[in-house]
C-alpha cells in the first residue's frame, strides 16, 4: 500500500474526529455507466483505487434519470454514496449550495491541478473558490461520423468545409440513393445538433455569450437565424425512420453505408470500433463544417459529504486526477483526458483531432455546463419542436429560442 | 343496538391497517404535495413560498398542455380498446377451445415484459424504413403505409397500438376469470332457446360482469394516468414533444430538470382533473349501491 | 383435453365443425399473430449477431443460431468484475417478490370483504382515498416515503421494500377485490351470519374459499407488478437486496453507451419467464365452475 503523505496527514486529521473509521478506504462509487465502454473506463479507476489500498463497492444505475432518481432519493434518506459520477457544471449546483457535497481543493492545492487542466475546466469545477469534483474525461460532441465508403459511392472528395459545400454532398449523397443524414430523432440528439451548427455560425465568443451571459444581442443575431435556416434545412435530408431513433441506430446506418453522415459526439466511436471499423479508413470523423472549434461535455466524480468516507474520498480524488487513470479511461470511453500532461501517443486519429483543439483552446462547453438543468430541458423541448415541426417559422423560433434564456 | 355495535367492531379493526396507510401515506404525501406546489423547490423541498405561480407556469406551458390533451386522446383510445379486445379474446378462449393455455399466455405475455425493451421494438416495427411498412413494400404492395410514429399528429395513436398489445390481456384474464364464474344453467337456458353464442355473450354475459368490468376499466385508467415507460421506450416524447404525457412531464422535472415545485404542482393538478372527471360516475355508482342496499 | 372437458361441461359441442368455429379460431390466431409478432422480432433479434442486427432487416431469421446474447445476459460476460448478468437479482426478485404478493393480496381480499358485507362506516371514504391516492403518479411520493422509512431504520431493507410494495399495492388489490365480492350474493352472507358465523370465520370458510379465480388474478397483477418494478426497488431495497430489474436496466438502458440489442433482447425475455410461466401453469384456475359451484354448495 502506498499512501501520499497528503491522504495521511488527511486520515491523521479526521482520526481526531473519527478514531474508527479514520483508515477506512471503503468508497461506494455510484455512476450510470453500465454497457461495455463505459464499464472498461471504470475498471480503469478501481483497479487503481484498490492498487492504491481503497476498497471498491459498485452501485452503478444506467440511464441519467434512473441514476438521478436513485442518487436523490439516497441523499433525502441521509445515505449517500461516497463517489457520485457527475457531469461538471451546473448539473451539481444545488446539491453544492445546500451543502451536501465536500470540496477536494486541498488534494487539487497538493496536485497542482491548476497547472495541468484547462482554466475553462478548472472553471466549471470551482464553487465559491472551492473545487468540489474531480473531472476524468471530456467528450467532443460537435463530431460529424461519415461513411467513407458511402462518400465514395457518391463522389464526394474531402470533407465539406462550409454548410455549402456540405448540402452540395448530401445531394450528391441522395442522388447516389445513400440517405444523406443519419439522424437520430430524440430531441436530446437535435439539440446537440443545433448546438454545433450555433457555433459554426457565432462562434466561440458569440456561443460563450449566449450560454453564459444571456447576452440578448447575440441571441437576436443573424448568426442564430443562419443556425435555424441550416438546421431548418437538415430536415429534408434525413430519412422519414427518423423520429424516435436511438443514436446507436443512427450509428449502425453509418457503419452499413446506407446513410452518409452522422452528428454526434465522440463516444459513437465505440460503436465504429465493435464493428471492426477503423476510423479514416472506413469512416471518417470531422467537426462540424466551418466550426471554430468543439463543442465538450465533461465527465467528472463528486464527493457527497458522508461521515467517515473523507479518506476514501480523497484517495479516489488522487486516483480520478492521475495521468496513468486519465489515459487508460479514456481510451476505453472514447473520451480525452482532462489533464494537458499526458501521452497521448496512444489515441486514435479522432481523439488526436481533439486533442488539437483543446489544447489550441478553442473549445466550449454544452449546455449542460453552462445553463441549469432546468434550461436545458427548455432548450432541448425547443430544439425537438423546431426540428420536427417542417413549417415552423424562423423568426417566430428566434424568439422561442431567446425566451430558453429568460 | 348493543349487539350490532359489537359486532362490527371487527370489520373495522380488520380495514384499520389500510386506514393508516390511506391517512399515513396517501394523505400525507398529498398534503406534502400539495403544500410544495406552493414553493419554487428546485432539486430539493424549499420553504420559498410563490403562491400559485407553479401553476400558473404550468398553464402557460404549451408542453404541458400537450400532455394533458395526449393523455385524454390516449387515455379514451386506449380504455376502450383493451376492454373491446379483452372482452373479445376472453369469449373466444371461453368457447371452448384447444390450447387455451397457450393462447391466453400469448395474449398475457406483452404484461410481463420491460417496457424499456419490448418498447424499442415497436419503435422498430412501425418505423417506416425497417418495420412493417419496409416488409411489405418489400413484398410489392407498394402503398403500404404504417408509420404512425413520425408523424406529430398521429404519432400518439403508435403509441396507443403498442399500449393495446401491452393491456388486452390484462383485461382479457379478469373478463375470462369473470365469465367462468357465471353460473352454467344460463348457458343451458340460451342454447335451449337457441340463442346464438355471440349474443349470449354480449346480452347476458356482459350485464354481469359489470363489477369486474368497473374495476378493470378503473385499474387501466391508473395506468393511463401514470403511463410513462411506454412513451420515453416508443417515442422518448417525440417527435418533438408531440407524445408528451404528464407522467413524463412530472418525472422530467423531478429528476432531470430539478423542478421539485413545477413537478408537485403538475401531479396536483393531474389529481385534481381525474377526481373531477371520475367523481360523478362514481358518485353516481354509490347511489345506486344505496338504492340495491335500500331495496334489499 | 379430454380431461378438462370432463371438467367443464359448457356450451356447445365442439366437436362438429362449424363455420362459427372456423371464424373463432380465425379470429384467435389472428389475433395471435398480432401479438405474437413483437415477440418474434425479439427471439430472432436476441440469436443474432451485431453485423447482423445492424444490417436492419428485423424480421430475418438469423443466419445461424447464436446463444451467446443471452449467455451474456444471464451470466454477464464482460471484463469488469462488476459485470454480471440479471442472475444476480433474481434470488432477490423472488424474495421481494413472495411477501409483497402474499401480504398485499391477503389485505386486499379482507380489505374487500369488509367493505362489500361490513360496509363499515367511513369504509366507502377510505374506498375514495384509497382511489385517489392511486391517481397520483407516485414518484412523487417518493421523498418524503424515503425520508419516512429512513427515520423508521426500514430504508435499504427487505422488509422496508416488501412494506412498499405492500403500501403501494392496496388500491389495486382492495378494488379487485371489493368489485369481486360485490357480485357474490348477499343471501349467502346473510344466511352465514344467522348461522353465527363471525367476521372471520365467514371469510376464511366461506368467502376466501369462493375467490379463488379472483385470487389468482390477483396474484398475477400482483406479482407481476412487482417482479417489473424498478425504480421502488432501486430506491427502497438497498445494494444487497436489488432487483433483477435493477441489472436488467443497467444491461439495456444508456445513454451515451454501444448498445448491444442482441442481449438486450435476451435479458428482456429471461426477466419475463417467471411471471410468463405463471400465466401458462395458471390455467387450471381458469376453469368454470369453481365460483358457481361454491355459491350453491
Amino acid at each position: 500500500m502506498t499512501y501520499s503523505p497528503l491522504l495521511l496527514a488527511g486520515a491523521a486529521s479526521l482520526a481526531l474526529t473519527a478514531p474508527l473509521k479514520a483508515q477506512d478506504l471503503t468508497a461506494e462509487v455510484f455512476s450510470s455507466w453500465t454497457s461495455g465502454g463505459e464499464l472498461k473506463a471504470l475498471d480503469a479507476i478501481k483497479s487503481e483505487f484498490e492498487a492504491r489500498g481503497g476498497t471498491w463497492e459498485n452501485a452503478s444505475v444506467a440511464g441519467f434519470e434512473n441514476a438521478n432518481a436513485a442518487f436523490q432519493n439516497r441523499i433525502m434518506a441521509g445515505d449517500p454514496p461516497a463517489v457520485k459520477q457527475l457531469i461538471v457544471g451546473q448539473d451539481p449546483l444545488e446539491f453544492i449550495e445546500a451543502g451536501l457535497m465536500t470540496p477536494v481543493t486541498d488534494v487539487a492545492e497538493a496536485g497542482h491541478w491548476a497547472d495541468v487542466i484547462p482554466a475553462s475546466i478548472l472553471e466549471s469545477i470551482t464553487y465559491d473558490g472551492e473545487i468540489y469534483l474531480t473531472p476524468v474525461g471530456i467528450h467532443g460532441e460537435s463530431w460529424m461520423f461519415y461513411s467513407m465508403p458511402a462518400f465514395e459511392k457518391a463522389g464526394i472528395d474531402g470533407e465539406p468545409e462550409s454548410w455549402d459545400e456540405f448540402f452540395a454532398d448530401m445531394d450528391a449523397l441522395k442522388a447516389a440513393g445513400i440517405t444523406p443524414i443519419a439522424w437520430g430523432g430524440q430531441s436530446w440528439q437535435e439539440a446537440k445538433v443545433f448546438n454545433m451548427v450555433l457555433l459554426t455560425q457565432v462562434g466561440l465568443d458569440g456561443f460563450m455569450k449566449i450560454f453564459v451571459d444571456k447576452d440578448a444581442d447575440v441571441l437576436s443575431s443573424e448568426g442564430v437565424k443562419s443556425t435555424l435556416e441550416i438546421v431548418a434545412k437538415m430536415r429534408g435530408y434525413v430519412d422519414e425512420g427518423a423520429p424516435g431513433r436511438n443514436w446507436n441506430d443512427a450509428t449502425a446506418m453509418v457503419i452499413e453505408g446506407t446513410a452518409g453522415v452522422q452528428f454526434m459526439g465522440d463516444w459513437a466511436k465505440g460503436e465504429f470500433t465493435n464493428a471492426g471499423l477503423t476510423p479514416e479508413v472506413d469512416f471518417g470523423c470531422a467537426m462540424a463544417p466551418s466550426t471554430p472549434g468543439m463543442i465538450y461535455i465533461g465527465d467528472a466524480f463528486g464527493y457527497p459529504k458522508l461521515e467517515g468516507a473523507e479518506a476514501a474520498q480523497k484517495l479516489m480524488a488522487e486516483v480520478v486526477m492521475d495521468p496513468k487513470v486519465q489515459v487508460e479511461f479514456s481510451l476505453n470511453k472514447g473520451s480525452m483526458p482532462i489533464r494537458t500532461d499526458v501521452d497521448k501517443s496512444q489515441f486514435d486519429v479522432c481523439t488526436q483531432k481533439g486533442l488539437a483543439m483543446l489544447e489550441a483552446g478553442t473549445i466550449v462547453p454544452e449546455h449542460a455546463i453552462t445553463i441549469t438543468p432546468e434550461q436545458v430541458g427548455l432548450l432541448t423541448d425547443f430544439v425537438g419542436e423546431f426540428f420536427n415541426t417542417p413549417d415552423a417559422d424562423i423568426d417566430e423560433a428566434m424568439e422561442q429560442f431567446a425566451e430558453v434564456f429568460e | 343496538m348493543a349487539r350490532r355495535q359489537k359486532k362490527s367492531f371487527m370489520p373495522a379493526l380488520a380495514i384499520l391497517p389500510t386506514w393508516l396507510t390511506v391517512v399515513v401515506v396517501y394523505i400525507g404525501a398529498m398534503v406534502w404535495t400539495l403544500n410544495l406546489s406552493f414553493t419554487k423547490s428546485k432539486l430539493f423541498p424549499s420553504g420559498a413560498y410563490v403562491g400559485f405561480d407553479q401553476y400558473e407556469r404550468l398553464l402557460g406551458s404549451s408542453k404541458w398542455i400537450k400532455a394533458v390533451s395526449n393523455l385524454a386522446t390516449f387515455g379514451v383510445l386506449y380504455v376502450l380498446g383493451c376492454l373491446v379486445i379483452g372482452f373479445c379474446l376472453a369469449a373466444a378462449l371461453d368457447r371452448k377451445v384447444r390450447f387455451e393455455n397457450a393462447f391466453r399466455t400469448l395474449f398475457l405475455y406483452p404484461y410481463a415484459m420491460s417496457f424499456v425493451v419490448t418498447g424499442l421494438v415497436w419503435q422498430w416495427l412501425m418505423n417506416p424504413v425497417l418495420g412493417v411498412q419496409a416488409t411489405m413494400q418489400g413484398l410489392g404492395w407498394e402503398s403500404f403505409s404504417f408509420d404512425l410514429l413520425t408523424s406529430r399528429d398521429y404519432a400518439i395513436y403508435g403509441v396507443v397500438i403498442a399500449g393495446l398489445w401491452q393491456g388486452s390481456g390484462l383485461v382479457m384474464v379478469m373478463m375470462l376469470a369473470g365469465m367462468r364464474g357465471i353460473d352454467v344453467e344460463q348457458w343451458r337456458a340460451a342454447r335451449v332457446d337457441g340463442i346464438p353464442a355471440w349474443r349470449v355473450y354480449v346480452s347476458i354475459i356482459l350485464p354481469q360482469l359489470g363489477p369486474p368490468l368497473a374495476a378493470v376499466a378503473t385499474l387501466l385508467t391508473m395506468g393511463v394516468i401514470k403511463t410513462y415507460d411506454l412513451v420515453i421506450a416508443i417515442t422518448n416524447g417525440g417527435p418533438g414533444t408531440a407524445t408528451e404525457v404528464p407522467a413524463k412531464f412530472i418525472m422530467d422535472n423531478l429528476f432531470q430538470r430539478q423542478n421539485l415545485g413545477l413537478a408537485t404542482a403538475a401531479a396536483i393538478m393531474l389529481l385534481m382533473s381525474v377526481v373531477i372527471i371520475v367523481a360523478p360516475f362514481r358518485y353516481a355508482s354509490y347511489i345506486r349501491a344505496k338504492r340495491k342496499a335500500g331495496v334489499l | 383435453m379430454t380431461r378438462s372437458a370432463e371438467i367443464n361441461p359448457r356450451g356447445a359441442k365442439p366437436t362438429r365443425i362449424t363455420a362459427g368455429r372456423i371464424g373463432l379460431y380465425a379470429f384467435l390466431i389472428s389475433a395471435a399473430l398480432f401479438f405474437t409478432v413483437p415477440l418474434y422480432v425479439m427471439i430472432v433479434t436476441s440469436l443474432k449477431t451485431m453485423p447482423e442486427i445492424r444490417a436492419a432487416r428485423i424480421f430475418a431469421l438469423p443466419d445461424h443460431l447464436d446463444f451467446s446474447a443471452w449467455k451474456v445476459a444471464w451470466a454477464g460476460a464482460c471484463a469488469g468484475a462488476e459485470c454480471a448478468g440479471i442472475r444476480a437479482g433474481f434470488l432477490n426478485s423472488v424474495l421481494i417478490t413472495l411477501p409483497s404478493v402474499v401480504i398485499s393480496v391477503l389485505f386486499g381480499a379482507i380489505n374487500g370483504y369488509a367493505l362489500s358485507f361490513w360496509r363499515p362506516r367511513g369504509g366507502n371514504l377510505m374506498f375514495g382515498l384509497l382511489m385517489a391516492g392511486a391517481l397520483v403518479p407516485y414518484q412523487v411520493f417518493l421523498y418524503p416515503l424515503v425520508r419516512g422509512f429512513a427515520a423508521l431504520g426500514l430504508y435499504n431493507s427487505l422488509i422496508g421494500i416488501v412494506i412498499v410494495h405492500v403500501l403501494f399495492g392496496l388500491p389495486l388489490v382492495t378494488l379487485l377485490f371489493r368489485n369481486y365480492f360485490v357480485t357474490i350474493p348477499e343471501e349467502l352472507f346473510k344466511a352465514s351470519r344467522l348461522d353465527g358465523a363471525g367476521f372471520w370465520r365467514i371469510f376464511l370458510e366461506i368467502m376466501l374459499p369462493m375467490s379463488v379465480p379472483m385470487l389468482v388474478v390477483a396474484a398475477m397483477m400482483q406479482f407481476t407488478g412487482i417482479w417489473n418494478d424498478f425504480l421502488l426497488g432501486l430506491v427502497f431495497a438497498g445494494r444487497d437486496n436489488l432487483p433483477m430489474t435493477v441489472q436488467l436496466n443497467n444491461i439495456v438502458n444508456t445513454t451515451t453507451g454501444e448498445r448491444l440489442y442482441n442481449v438486450n433482447m435476451a435479458a428482456t425475455i429471461l426477466t419475463a419467464l417467471v411471471p410468463l410461466a405463471i400465466y401458462f401453469f395458471s390455467g387450471r384456475w381458469f376453469v368454470r365452475g369453481i365460483a358457481a359451484g361454491a355459491v350453491k354448495g
